[in-house]
């Protein structure tokens, strides 16, 4: 038997990074304009005018629409400041 | 009712019918009625009956940042509003630029209020007659779409 060492190699991670993302969904309501829905799209996600309004329509048509996945610290602060424009706004674990 | 800049930093309403002067002095007080629009408000973060401990944490954390800046917007309308008390004011109403967000956020939570007090859904708000003013309702869906004319003037400001 010859001295051949076998090295594992383990990679970390931090927990973030290993779990499954999380998704920032926009449902729709009958309530907030579309305007409105636009330029808080704007603002808080920092999309440009036309993909806000993509998002804003896909929410009106399809009554929901994704507009960030990732960290679920950063998900829930978009949720956050969602709420605080009072849309109505929820986050979703993703399905690996 | 004319809504025009008025300065560098400052947009005016300028004559604004005496019915619209009332809607406009009552936006802080309507909105301030939370008691029947709290799930709307503060909706569940979060879908599905899983994540306890997510919804414990943002009920302790993030609900009271929220009532807090429902709070400030509304007593900011209400120093703009308090211009309006008595006779003098003209039909005029001064909004400072720095004041346009929290303008947004009063009269957004206003026509929540309005919508879960009067159960209106989205035929009616969407229905394009003129509403009947003798009913409490008719009054009430006057209210959401003025509101929502001087949101929709706002927000192109706030552009």
């Amino acid at each position: 038997m010859n001295g051949t060492a076998v090295v594992t190699e383990v990679e970390t991670r931090d927990q973030d990074a290993l779990d499954a993302p999380w998704n920032v969904v926009v449902h729709n309501d009958p309530v907030n304009l579309m305007s409105y829905v636009t330029m808080v799209f704007q603002r808080v996600m920092g999309f440009p005018r036309d993909k806000a309004i993509k998002h804003m329509l896909e929410v009106h048509h399809k009554g929901r629409s994704l507009v960030w996945s990732g960290g679920r610290e950063r998900a829930e602060s978009i949720v956050e400041q969602l709420h605080g424009y009072l849309l109505l706004a929820t986050i979703e674990q993703a399905e690996l | 009712m004319r809504f025009r800049r008025a300065s560098t930093d400052s947009w005016e309403l300028r004559d604004i019918h005496p019915l619209f002067v009332s809607l406009l002095a009552e936006l802080p007080k309507v909105a301030a009625r939370h008691k029947k629009a709290q799930s709307r408000l503060y909706p569940d973060p979060i879908g599905g009956a899983d994540h306890a401990e997510l919804r414990r944490d943002w009920k302790e954390h993030v609900r009271p940042e929220l009532e807090r800046l429902f709070a400030s917007s509304r007593e900011t309308v209400a120093g703009d509003v308090s211009a309006l008390d008595g006779p003098n004011h003209g039909g005029k109403l001064v909004i400072p630029g720095g004041h346009l967000a929290a303008w947004l956020n009063s009269l957004n939570q206003a026509r929540l209020v309005i919508v879960e007090e009067s159960n209106f859904s989205e035929a009616d708000l969407d229905h394009r007659e003129p509403p009947d003013l003798a009913t409490r309702r008719g009054l009430s869906l006057l209210k959401m779409h003025f509101y929502a004319h001087l949101q929709e003037l706002l927000v192109e400001a706030a552009g």
